[in-house]
């Protein structure tokens, strides 16, 4: 039961709008929005870009819409065991330890704990295998495995490619060796639908609790999608997923792709890379190893809000830190609907194809 | 073209010649039962004859040839030979696709030398890999027998083909850090040759080539030829290869691969459509009779430019009853004749695909009046009129002065005949074409008036797209065409480009909402006239927005009305749309789940209700007569602007730099700006009030297109849900794109690959609009074989046959005629094996389903006695529906002695006759055509599959695919499902199917039969879950009484 209990609410970190939507026509009030939880990734860094680690809970101030918002959890970088502060409707503090299940889910040494599990990480790499990649293809998948390799701190990986369809190559696994083999079973060809992928790949994501990133490699161009970034970007934002993108394009040779890998990862509270050799393509993905590995997991339960629309969210720093230091994180989300989170893999009758 | 498979589309080099390498073993599939039952074309093994050595492992083989990995050996040379003259060269020069295959090629050889002679490549460690390594680009990086030893790119060249082959590199790499042998099988393959390796390289005159592989490579004609030839029977070709030759054929390789594959030669005589009484013509028309095949067939196909063959080949297509018709001595010579009017260039294969598709429609779709004369609707004076009228084709102004001195419906036909030639898709074929399945739905004393006929022709090039909806409800009389045309041609007439778009929209959404309605049954068919008129008349005069908004709601109001519904709301229409009312538990919540279906992409695309447009419309109109405000009346306006525009990541003047040509998203930012909070805080003045209500029809213009939307939602759509402007973005005119507007035409989808544009919208007319869904969302499903593509062609025509058709008025009877249908299909088949006048009469059904080539290898089944499956394994579930069906039409007295399944079905056809008849079944279990029969109504055609063409044409193939319905309905049966449950298992399993097909070409029917049969079988696995329970399972009973896998017919 407690574990079911958990599902629900971490995955509630996607804000769901709760309850059938009604007009004003059929009632006048005006109707509240049930949004049970939202969680945010927040990197901290000083003006040299270095990672700023030991902060604690009361170091943030969080508003949403300018209302201030409590801190419902809190934890730091990749530790396997966190400090959980829960903040219920009472208000009360109570500090539990989470300890994280290889599935992905979550379980509390106190049974009172019935607080969402933020604690396992999952890490989406979306390969592009388009003929654009198509010079570089062995030095992706020789940078893509290198990756995989590195990251220990991360619970599970899923290896998804693209051309003008999607590949699930690899489901979400803990299984590192499974991950190399998919990303040594990619294959070569035909048009980009960059942003088509994207979109499923956030969705898939979606369905996980805990921490959620995608790896972008790409070589940028899109010549194939339906679904503009724009989309992808309020998905990911409302999802909580960070989304991460390396070019192997210098970012001048082709300037919408690049416009949109900066603005779309900066508005996911990622980063985008322009990896012009062999060198920083390996150096991206150290980058975004480290990235990982220092950020802070913040979630809320936000205040009585009438907003149904784009909600801002603003996180800052209090006292002394809030001058010396930087922070990246998403910079808001859109209540979304239990159908437009649900995963591009199937109709709700579906089983496959990543594993819960 | 687009692939069906992945592969690279770069320039390059020739390949270097294939080195056989022993020891090589017979490809698993080879066996004589894996390949009658796994052939594509149904070639039985006797061809394989001889064999050609692959170097490596078939599968490596096939992936670098871009070949699907899951078909039978005997497919692989044909198929490589149609990649190499398909891909293989541009320009006359090598492609990278072929480059790619030539370093595989040596490649594998320098591998299959490792192997030796144990044919496995070994490796004991770190200081025994350097040559393996070498030969694959890699390079080991860090310590032997270290878990952090990997292996790094060395040759990017090499290791592309390493990569691209599927060599297990991880294995190896995991064998290195292990310390463990890596142990790997690399046997060459021996494929099955056509005829004799020898036949072929004999056509090589520089002698360059040392096996076929190689000279198929380096000669692209001479595997345009064999891939032409692979599709024959065995017979004809053992006859050609005597006479003329294959030296004599080389030269129109491609005229036989467009137009041979219907030649069918048997004992020294070509069997020529129409039979004996047509052989003198073909005698004439060819220059050589087909009692002498090689002199027949040589002249055939070189006559004038491959057009004879053309004609031939459409002739072999059609069924027997429309050959009769088209054979006639005289009608034949004339229709050829007029057919190649008036000249013979350019030639027949002058193209990527095959020419002249109208003929095939034209000779598949003419109907006849009873004294054997076509049928022309309205008379031959109305069609002589129509050439007259106005068209950018010279060929369209001869017929015309031609048509002068017309006076019977002969000169018609071959004046259709003639313009099948044409490249349009609105021209008077089509006209002809559309305006006779109109005619052909209305009784006897029905038909289309001269007038109304008059009307539909002069029409026909703007509205033309429209008359789908008169053929697919026959009901219609000619007023309702009339009032049709009016309302039309009266919105044609508003000079206002923005609200004439939002009445386009607003009408064609409600025409759309009547024919969904229509469809379902939920309008009785004696008030299809009386409530189209109603949902037409509203919008005959319109000047203004506030017009606007009263006649869609008017409109609207009525459809739903004549529907039954007493109250007029959003709920009230999403309860029609989602059906009409269920009496089981289980046809309840599906209906339920289908209703929830459509609010739920309402609101993903921010619409705003029909109840809060009404309420605000009606307060509005109150308050215009002096009322106050109502008190909900603010909040109703705040849900105007509760739309937001996305978040944008381009600035306006990136967009125009980066977008230029798409779309803007003017309509939408229109609505944004909206706010009618002042004017309801008032005071406002009467026109100010009637400005406001104005202001609403654009947002009723959303909603009833966003009904449509949703009532045709693709499985697995995600534009739908995940991009707001979709609806909004409907772009009706076209004319900020294009010159011409655009507003009753086909949607077209736009935006696709233009990540600044905004996102893809549809432009044009909501006329084909559960096509242009599901040419949308097709490519949001996920191939599920590495390296397969979703097939563009095909894919929106399966998606529409799951979204269109309904079953809410199935009965449990209706549902299990459609199994035993099948059933006796099969039993036929099997008894056949036994009973040789059985076996004539079955091959001549099935002669109007069957290529030669598939009707040769199922007739040597047949006679070979062969086990069930590899029988039932040539034939598809429309196959054997069909051949159910005419042996009880042809030999109603002899089905009750067939067997058990024919007896069931019998007396289920006695006992509920009207639930049992092919008609019904077929209305019920069929597919829409809406360009092979200019209509939605879903209905099965029986027609042999159709070709690949280009353009519209490129649909017919899709939608000559009528067996999966038919499937779906025998599975649910078989699984004790409910009808109703179709309404849910059929996307989803059409979806299934979708995520499966792997196929290679742009005819691979097999490979759809493949991917049906696998979502099947996953399906009776009960391994789709979510599916509401099945209350009964049926078992299926072999002739033999012993039980049967469920749904075997068709396996392969």
């Amino acid at each position: 039961m407690k574990k079911s209990l958990l599902s629900i609410l971490v995955l509630s970190s996607l804000l769901v709008l709760g309850g059938e939507r009604r007009t004003a026509a059929q009632d006048d009030s005006r109707i509240l929005v049930n949004v049970v939880l939202v969680q945010l990734n927040v990197a901290v860094t000083d003006r040299k870009g270095n990672y700023i680690s030991g902060l604690k809970p009361e170091d943030f101030a969080i508003a949403e819409d300018k209302i201030p918002q409590k801190i419902a959890t809190f934890e730091e970088g990749n530790e396997p065991t966190h400090r959980l502060v829960l903040s219920g409707p009472d208000g009360k503090m109570v500090e539990q330890t989470i300890k994280q299940t290889t599935q992905g889910t979550a379980t509390a040494d106190s049974p009172a704990s019935i607080g969402p599990s933020i604690t396992s990480s999952n890490v989406f790499i979306l390969f592009d295998t388009s003929n654009y990649m198509y010079r570089g293809f062995v030095f992706a998948q020789d940078a893509i495995a290198d990756f995989v390799r590195s990251l220990d701190g991360i619970s599970r990986v899923a290896l998804y490619s693209y051309s003008r369809d999607l590949s699930r190559a690899v489901p979400l696994t803990s299984e590192r060796s499974t991950v190399l083999r998919g990303v040594r079973s990619t294959v070569a060809g035909d048009d980009a639908a960059l942003y088509n992928s994207l979109l499923m790949t956030v969705k898939d994501a979606a369905q996980f609790t805990g921490r959620k990133a995608i790896v972008v490699f790409s070589n940028g161009p899109d010549n194939a999608s339906l679904v503009p970034p724009e989309d992808v970007a309020e998905l990911a934002q409302s999802t909580g997923t960070i989304i991460y993108m390396i070019s192997t394009r210098d970012a001048q040779a082709e300037p919408i792709s690049s416009a949109v890998f900066e603005r779309m990862s900066k508005a996911t509270g990622g980063k985008a890379y322009f990896a012009k050799s062999w060198k920083d393509e390996k150096d991206a993905f150290a980058s975004i190893r480290e990235d990982l590995a220092h950020l802070y997991s913040l979630s809320y339960y936000p205040q009585p809000n009438p907003n149904r629309g784009w909600r801002t969210i603003t996180v800052k720093l209090v006292g002394e830190n809030a001058q010396k230091y930087r922070i990246r994180t998403r910079d808001g989300y859109r209540v979304l609907k239990p159908a437009q989170i649900a995963s591009a893999a199937g109709s709700p009758a579906s089983s496959d194809p990543v594993a819960k | 073209m687009r692939y069906i498979l992945r592969r690279p589309d770069l320039l390059a080099l020739a390949l270097t010649a294939l080195l056989a390498c022993p020891p090589v073993v017979w490809s698993q599939a080879a066996s004589s039962r894996r390949l009658s039952r796994n052939s594509p074309g149904g070639s039985s093994v006797s061809r394989a004859a001889d064999g050609v050595v692959i170097p490596g492992p078939l599968r490596s083989f096939l992936r670098m040839a871009g070949i699907s990995q899951k078909v039978p050996a005997e497919e692989v040379m044909p198929l490589l030979a149609r990649n190499v003259f398909m891909q293989g060269y541009s320009q006359q020069k090598p492609t990278e696709f072929l480059l790619l295959l030539s370093r595989y090629v040596q490649q594998a050889r320098e591998l299959r030398i490792l192997a030796g002679s144990s044919g496995t490549i070994n490796v004991r460690g770190c200081g025994d890999a350097g040559t393996l390594l070498q030969i694959l680009g890699y390079r080991v990086v860090g310590n032997c027998q270290d878990k952090g030893l990997t292996l790094a790119t060395s040759n990017p060249d090499l290791a592309f083909l390493t990569i691209d082959s599927g060599f297990p590199l991880m294995t190896l790499e995991e064998s290195l850090q292990k310390g463990v042998e890596f142990n790997y099988s690399f046997p060459s393959t021996r494929v099955p040759v056509l005829m004799r390796e020898s036949d072929w390289l004999a056509l090589d005159r520089k002698r360059s080539a040392d096996n076929l592989v190689d000279l198929m490579v380096r000669e692209p004609g001479i595997a345009r030829l064999y891939w032409a030839m692979s599709r024959n029977d065995d017979e004809t070709n053992l006859a050609l290869a005597r006479a003329p030759g294959l030296a004599r054929l080389l030269p129109y390789a491609p005229v036989l691969d467009f137009y041979g594959s219907e030649i069918s030669i048997r004992s020294g005589r070509v069997l020529v459509p129409g039979g004996a009484k047509a052989e003198p013509v073909w005698r004439e028309l060819a220059g050589a009779g087909p009692d002498n095949p090689g002199e027949f067939v040589s002249h055939l196909v070189s006559k004038d430019n491959g057009w004879l063959a053309a004609y031939y080949d459409v002739l072999s297509r059609i069924n027997v009853s429309q050959q009769q018709h088209l054979t006639e001595p005289a009608r034949m010579k004339r229709l050829y004749e007029a057919f190649r009017f008036p000249q013979i260039d350019p030639p027949a294969t002058a193209s990527v695909f095959r020419k002249a598709p109208g003929l095939l429609l034209l000779f598949t779709r003419v109907e006849w009046d009873p004294d054997g004369q076509p049928h022309v609707p309205g008379g031959i004076d109305l069609w002589k009129e129509a050439l007259g009228q106005k068209s950018d084709y010279k060929l369209v102004h001869t017929w015309a002065k031609r048509a002068r001195g017309w006076n019977n419906s002969e000169q018609l036909l071959e004046a259709m005949a003639s313009l099948s030639r044409l490249d349009t898709d609105t021209g008077p074929l089509q006209a002809y074409l559309t305006l006779s399945e109109i005619d052909a739905g209305r009784p006897g004393n029905g038909k289309l008036s001269a007038d109304a006929c008059r009307l539909l022709t002069k029409n026909f090039q703007r509205f033309g797209t429209w008359y789908l909806v008169f053929s697919e409800f026959p009901e219609l009389n000619d007023e309702s065409i009339t009032r049709f045309m009016n309302v039309a041609e009266s919105i044609e007439g508003i000079s206002n480009v923005t609200l004439r778009g939002n009445v386009v929209g607003a009408m064609q959404a409600n025409v759309g909402i009547w024919q969904i309605l229509a469809r379902q049954g939920e309008i009785p068919a004696a008030e299809l006239n009386d409530s189209w008129m109603k949902a037409m008349g509203p919008f005959a005069k319109i000047t203004s927005s506030s017009q606007l908004f009263d006649a869609a709601r008017s409109s609207v109001s009525e459809v739903m009305k004549s529907a039954g519904a007493t109250n007029i709301s959003q709920e009230a229409l999403v309860d029609l749309m989602a059906g009409p009312p269920q009496q089981t538990a289980e046809g309840q919540r599906i209906r339920q789940e289908i209703g929830t279906r459509i609010r739920n992409v309402f609101e993903d695309q921010r619409l705003v209700s029909l109840d809060t447009l009404f309420g605000l419309s009606d307060g509005l109109a109150a308050m215009a007569q002096g009322a106050p405000a109502q008190q909900n009346m603010l909040a109703l306006a705040g849900e105007l602007r509760e739309f937001e525009m996305p978040r944008p990541i381009f600035t306006n003047s990136e967009k125009i730099s980066w977008a230029p040509g798409v779309y803007s998203t003017h309509h939408a930012e229109l609505q944004v700006k909206t706010d009618l909070t002042k004017v309801i805080k008032g005071p406002g003045t009467k026109s100010q009030l009637e400005s406001a209500r104005g202001q609403l029809s654009p947002f009723l213009r959303d909603a009833l297109v966003g009904l449509n939307y949703a009532y045709y939602e693709p499985p697995g759509a995600q534009v739908l849900h995940n991009n707001s402007l979709f609806v909004r973005s409907h772009d009706f005119s076209g004319l900020t794109v294009v010159s011409t507007e655009r507003s009753w035409m086909p949607p077209e989808l736009m935006g696709v690959g233009t990540p600044a544009g905004g996102g893809a919208y549809l432009m044009g007319s909501l006329s084909d609009l559960p096509y242009a869904l599901a040419s949308t969302e097709q490519d949001f499903i996920a191939p599920e074989n590495i390296q397969a593509l979703i097939w563009k062609e095909l894919v929106p025509d399966l998606l529409v046959s799951a979204t269109v058709p309904r079953w809410w008025s199935i009965s449990p009877h209706e549902l299990h005629a459609v199994t035993l249908y099948q059933r006796s299909g099969e039993e036929l088949l099997l008894m056949a094996e036994h009973d040789a006048a059985l076996r004539g009469q079955v091959s001549s059904i099935l002669a109007n389903r069957m290529a030669p080539q598939r009707l040769e290898t199922l007739d040597k089944s047949l006679a070979n006695n062969e086990d069930a499956i590899a029988i039932l394994a040539q034939t598809i579930p429309a196959d054997t529906f069909y051949l159910a069906a005419e042996y009880r039409r042809r030999y109603p007295a002899r089905v009750a002695s067939i067997g058990p399944q024919n007896q069931q079905l019998d007396t289920l056809c006695s006992q509920y006759p009207s639930d049992t008849t092919t008609q019904r079944l077929s209305h019920d279990f069929g597919v829409p055509h809406p360009v092979l029969a200019r209509s939605y109504a879903p209905g099965l055609l029986y027609v042999k599959p159709f070709p690949s063409f280009g353009g519209a044409s490129s649909r017919l193939f899709g939608e000559s695919w009528e067996s999966n319905n038919l499937y779906w309905a025998r599975l649910a049966d078989e699984k004790g499902y409910e009808p109703a449950a179709l309404n849910r298992l059929v996307p989803e399993l059409t979806r299934r199917m979708t995520a499966k097909i792997f196929a290679t070409d742009l005819e691979d029917w097999p490979a759809l039969e493949r991917a049906m049969q696998e979502a099947g079988q996953e399906f009776m696995q009960g391994k789709v879950t979510g599916f509401p329970s099945a209350t009964t399972t049926t078992l299926l009973q072999a002739p033999d009484g012993q039980p049967q896998i469920p749904a075997s017919g068709g396996s392969r």
